[in-house]
């Protein structure tokens, strides 16, 4: 089985490696299909794994090699398949198999395409060691591995000024929360010993509680950062500016869910202080709520796929921090399948609309693009949980459990959250692919993608309808390890009252988002009196979020760096330095007239010398010989 | 020949240098590269040749000097010296290499093989008078460097830069005297031997004060704020191979003293002086980087960079944990092969546009896709990044700093914030975007010799990233003998509990490795 893992970790690799060998020459086609290729293999031996599990085989562990020994320390590149990293691997290992051959119909005019494929596959190398990794530091590689690889796809484009300042964006605001992941990493070590998960969660038992809640915050703060968890969500909406597989890949499907991995991960640190548990839940569903609200407005087509990511990473924090992290994983790989989907058919719009992002622009597109329409609309389903599809079985597990907690208020916000989340998704569905075909004004001529894309995104498709069926074995599978537990409404009637009822608010809310927006026939141009309104332009500028940041975070750190640099290092620091040598050196230049080699100016010197040197002389001989009486004087004077 | 292998380590370059007026001008590049490699090979003969299970001094040479005074020339490597030296050679030896079109290009190769001779003397010596005169030595040929080769400024950045750190090192030699006449008073017997000083124990109030004449020579060399203003200056002013050496190696010396002298001669006052370092190297780390942040010109980018990376190694030395210090001393590895080829590559752009000004350039990426991609290599080591040779240095600084304070720790760890700040946005401005001016558009890529040098130096960064073990392992014996002599040697309480003791340790970590 090993060789399994060796396989499905370093498949990726090697295909990052083989496309960059390519990046400096022009288009190869061939190197997108071996890159595919390899991720498909790293794919079918985590399926293979993932049978392992399933039939209840141990745990794979394996030691590499030492990465870091010094002191006590001691940290080796060690793997572990188990249920939670098995998950994982599936969702990483499949969604990267589909984007990676969906991006050779999508990156088929690009220049880059080869380098593309060279980020792509570094990435999921990456998301592997992240996920597979049996010790904190394993997971801090591919920690920031992802973040690079996020940094190169995101300014990928790298002539746009916007899409580099985006990549600058989201690698510092991780980096900051990295160092709350840092100092957690730096706690684990010097109250455990050790880095290790095995060993580490042994050792929690016996810390006290005040400790466990530092590790507790530090990680969570590292994990905020990945998962663009209020306030450093601004940089996912940025990161919108990647081409849209990475969009689909990276900020929808994989690396914003690596937050949630590390809490469930840690799930032995966060049930001993569910306090930190509760704030990561009431953080998760203000998030939640926070995001879907700005999704309600924005008029563009990715930034509002990317708000409703962020709102349901906080639904998966909701869960995870109210203990039910068996659920939290659910909805995370449900997630991965219905938004990955929602993606690419953007990316499929996208291209049919010549990178046009407003969906007011569009409309009526699913007479030319019918089955990105149907995929679309059945990814926006399951989004928003309309029985049978995907989103059904996870999202409103996570009401469940939320309602099961005597958690009201946190369950009132994702339930309202739910009816947002249905009527923003329909919203854009609704411009999109209904109403008048207003793209006509602008001379656009949109055609449906190619049709190996539509095959590739096909499973997903499959998936994001069916994969309720999969919640009986995958809890069965992670029942052990993550302690979990059913959430059983007591009564019956209860339940289904919730259900219904969910079902019908969520339904509402769809309805009234086609009612709105399905006969949409005008551009807006900033005039009505909805657009106007204060609470319309708060939404639309984000809460004014990333205004204040650039005002009072990026413009006072440009100008106090100006000043420590103009001011502090040249005018103080630097010229205290010179003024000390320049004091030695004008004391030269002034008192080079002495040795002009004029005689009668060298014997004044000297006689000068001369009577200073005997007027000390004299004082200090009589110094010396009445120093009985200065002693007495001066202890009269009580010195 | 073995016995030897520092003495000629030290001397067959300067031997080497001096042969070199003999040498024809136009063969004079072959010959300096030949000497370099042979000096290079022997370096690594002495590192195969090093036992790295054994914690104390190796090939140790000892030849009386002025017996009187207790004056020796004493050699010895150990596990913290040996890669410096191994490190200078290499560098020298691609610096030489890599050399492009200079003029008087025979003055500036017999002056560096003369600098390699000061560098290796240096990082070998164990007698305080001898390391001295290869310390200040070392001054001669790099103001030669700066002042001859040296941009518009280059007078006033080579004088400043002498007298500076040579004024620093005059309090040093003070402090050396003093310490000598201290093992006099009693012990009876003159000695500059550094392992015979490692035995003198002195009461605390000595060591404050030696402590602080050590500490400026040190100083002012690493640099350590706010006495850093010289860098920038000899930075903006050195052409590339000056720049090179002097963060790859020059700096390195200070960091490396206070590791040979400050803490094993005076654990007590490296404890009681702890925390005042400690925030000197969080200034160094923030505020350099801010103005960093603040330059227009890539090389003072990278030079305030410089500083900021040495805060960080500082920061782990004073750590006097073995994590601390190991993480430190790989740090001084890391650094010099990041920030040397940081110099390099600057010094690629600067020979085809004849500026540094990061506002000429723009979209660089596009006519340059080689260039970009090493930049971003040797980036990406610079901000920390897993993997790369920086991560396992800083991280170790960092993790063993954090037993001494938390929240020291915690404002250190902007590093990794401020860091890539400053970085990326100087990335941006070099290399992304369209390209807008017309000079631009005809660049050519990196060229063979320059990948020369640039392309072990990625090896290296990556290598030494993932398997930091055979380096790593000899730094650790040697710094756990070393904090465990500092832990025997401390008299006040507060340093018995700061410096752990790692005999207790070893025990409990054989237990833990089995129990992997």
């Amino acid at each position: 089985m090993e060789k399994y893992l060796y396989i499905a970790l370093f498949a990726p690799l090697v295909s990052s490696l083989f496309s960059a060998l390519f990046t400096a020459t022009p288009k190869k086609q061939f190197v997108g299909i071996v890159a595919s290729f390899l991720i498909f293999s790293a794919f079918v031996s985590s399926y293979i794994l993932l049978g392992h599990i399933m039939d209840g085989g141990e745990p794979i562990h394996v030691e590499m090699m030492t990465w870091m020994a010094t002191g006590n320390l001691y940290i080796p590149f060690g793997f572990v398949v188990d249920q939670i990293s098995v998950t994982m691997m599936m969702v990483v290992t499949l969604v990267s198999t589909i984007v990676h051959i969906y991006s050779i119909g999508y990156m088929d005019h690009d220049k880059g395409f080869n380098r593309f494929f060279a980020w792509l596959s570094a990435f999921v190398f990456s998301m592997m060691i992240l996920v597979m990794s049996d010790n904190y530091a394993g997971l801090f590689i591919g920690w920031e591995g992802v973040g690079l690889c996020s940094w190169g796809l995101i300014g990928f484009w790298f002539h746009k000024d916007i899409a580099t300042w985006a990549a600058n964006e989201a690698f510092i605001m991780n980096r900051i929360a990295d160092l709350g992941m840092l100092i957690g990493l730096f706690l684990v070590y010097w109250n455990t010993g050790t880095l290790q998960y095995e060993g580490a969660f042994a050792a929690f038992a016996q810390l006290d509680t005040a400790t466990l809640t530092w590790i507790g915050i530090f990680l969570f703060i590292g994990a905020m950062g990945k998962s663009a968890q209020f306030p450093l969500h601004t940089w996912l909406a940025d990161a919108m500016e990647g081409p849209t597989p990475v969009s689909a890949l990276i900020h929808a499907a994989t690396m914003v869910t690596a937050g949630v991995y590390l809490v469930i991960r840690s799930n032995e640190l966060y049930s001993l202080i569910p306090h930190v548990g509760l704030f990561i839940a009431s953080l998760g569903a203000f998030v939640a709520l926070f995001a879907a609200s700005m999704a309600l407005v924005n008029r563009d087509m990715k930034r509002i796929i990317a708000y409703s990511t962020l709102s349901q990473l906080g639904y998966m924090f909701a869960a995870a921090g109210l203990g039910a992290y068996w659920v939290a994983l659910f909805h995370l790989m449900a997630h991965a399948f219905f938004k990955a989907l929602l993606f690419l058919g953007a990316g499929n719009v996208m291209h049919a609309m010549h990178d046009e992002l407003d969906p007011f622009k569009m409309g009526g597109l699913k007479k030319v693009m019918k089955w990105t329409w149907i995929m679309m609309t059945i990814a926006s389903l399951a989004l928003a949980g309309i029985f049978p599809f995907a989103g059904f079985f996870s999202k409103d597990t996570i009401l469940e459990a939320a309602f099961a907690e005597h958690h009201m208020v946190i369950y009132g916000v994702l339930l309202f959250t739910a009816g947002l989340t249905a009527f923003y998704s329909f919203r854009l569905v609704a411009l999109i692919f209904h109403g008048e075909e207003r793209y006509k004004i602008f001379g656009i001529h949109p055609h449906e993608a190619y049709r190996f894309m539509l095959i590739a995104m096909s499973p997903l498709l499959i998936l994001a309808m069916i994969a309720g069926v999969f919640q009986a074995p995958f809890f069965e599978m992670v029942e052990e390890i993550l302690g979990a537990a059913e959430y059983h409404i007591h009564s019956h009637v209860t339940l289904w009252i919730m259900l219904v009822g969910t079902q019908i608010f969520v339904g509402l809310a769809i309805l009234y988002a086609y009612k709105k927006y399905g006969t949409w026939s005008s551009v807006p141009d900033g005039s009505s009196k909805m657009e106007n309104s204060f609470i319309y332009k708060l939404l639309y500028n984000q809460y004014y979020i990333p205004y204040a940041y650039e005002e009072y975070i990026v413009k006072p750190y440009n100008e106090i760096s100006e000043i420590l640099w103009t001011k502090v290092d040249q005018k103080i620091v630097d010229a205290s330095v010179d003024g000390i040598a320049g004091f030695f050196y004008s004391a030269g230049e002034n008192t080079r007239d002495m040795q002009s080699g004029n005689l009668s100016t060298m014997l004044k010197w000297m006689v000068a010398g001369i009577i200073i040197l005997l007027s000390l002389a004299v004082v200090f001989g009589l110094a010396a010989r009445y120093s009985g009486e200065i002693m007495a004087i001066l202890s009269g004077l009580g010195v | 020949m073995l016995d030897h292998i520092l003495s000629i380590l030290i001397f067959f370059p300067a031997l080497a240098g001096i042969l070199g007026f003999m040498i024809d001008k136009k063969s004079i590049r072959a010959y300096g590269i030949a000497v370099g490699f042979v000096e290079f090979a022997l370096s690594l003969w002495l590192w195969f040749a090093f036992d790295s299970n054994v914690s104390g001094m190796q090939f140790m040479e000892n030849l009386p000097l002025i017996p009187s005074f207790g004056i020796n020339y004493i050699l010895g490597v150990d596990g913290i010296s040996l890669f410096i030296i191994i490190l200078a050679a290499f560098f020298t030896m691609i610096g030489i290499a890599s050399l492009t079109k200079t003029k008087n290009e025979k003055n500036m190769i017999i002056t560096l093989l003369f600098l390699q001779m000061t560098m290796i003397g240096v990082f070998s010596a164990l007698d305080a008078i001898v390391f001295y005169v290869f310390w200040e030595l070392s001054l001669v040929p790099m103001l030669y460097i700066i002042g001859a080769w040296g941009g518009p400024l280059r007078i006033y950045a080579s004088i400043k830069f002498f007298l500076y750190t040579f004024a620093g090192s005059l309090v040093m030699l003070v402090g050396m005297l003093f310490m000598a006449y201290f093992f006099y008073q009693a012990t009876g017997t003159w000695s500059f031997a550094i392992l015979d000083w490692y035995r003198l124990i002195l009461p605390e109030s000595f060591q404050l004060w030696l402590f602080v004449a050590f500490f400026f020579g040190f100083a002012i060399k690493v640099p350590m704020f706010p006495f850093h203003t010289w860098l920038p200056y000899a930075h903006g002013q050195a052409p590339t191979i000056g720049s090179v050496i002097l963060a790859a190696i020059l700096l390195k010396m200070g960091t490396y003293a206070f590791i040979r002298f400050s803490l094993p001669l005076f654990p007590d006052a490296s404890v009681f002086f702890m925390v005042p370092i400690a925030v000197i190297a969080i200034i160094m780390i923030i505020y350099t980087a801010m103005v960093a942040y603040a330059q227009k010109d890539v090389k003072q980018v990278v030079a305030y960079s410089s500083v900021s990376h040495m805060g960080v190694i500082i920061l782990g030395t004073f750590a006097l944990n073995v994590e601390g210090i190991s993480g430190s001393v790989f740090l001084m590895i890391g650094h010099g092969v990041v920030s040397g080829a940081l110099f390099l590559l600057v010094g690629v752009i600067y020979d085809r546009r004849h500026t540094k000004l990061m506002s000429e350039f723009g979209g660089l990426a596009h006519v340059m896709p080689r260039y970009a991609t090493i930049f971003g290599i040797m980036l990406m080591a610079s901000v920390g990044m897993p993997l790369t040779i920086n991560f396992v240095g800083e991280f170790l600084s960092l993790l063993g700093f954090y037993e001494q304070s938390h929240i020291l720790t915690l404002l250190a760890g902007i590093a990794i914030i401020v860091g890539a700040i400053y970085m990326l946005s100087a990335y941006k401005k070099m290399f992304f975007g369209n390209i807008t001016k017309d000079e631009n558009r005809e660049l050519k890529d990196v060229n063979k010799r320059e990948l020369l040098a640039l392309i072990p130096l990625s090896i290296i960064t990556i290598w030494l990233g993932i398997y930091p073990k055979p380096i790593l392992e000899p730094i650790n014996n040697s710094v756990e003998a070393v904090v465990q002599l500092m832990h025997n040697k401390s008299t006040t309480v507060e340093a018995k509990e700061r410096i752990p003791n790692v005999s207790g340790i070893v025990i409990s970590k054989t237990s833990t490795r089995e129990a992997h």
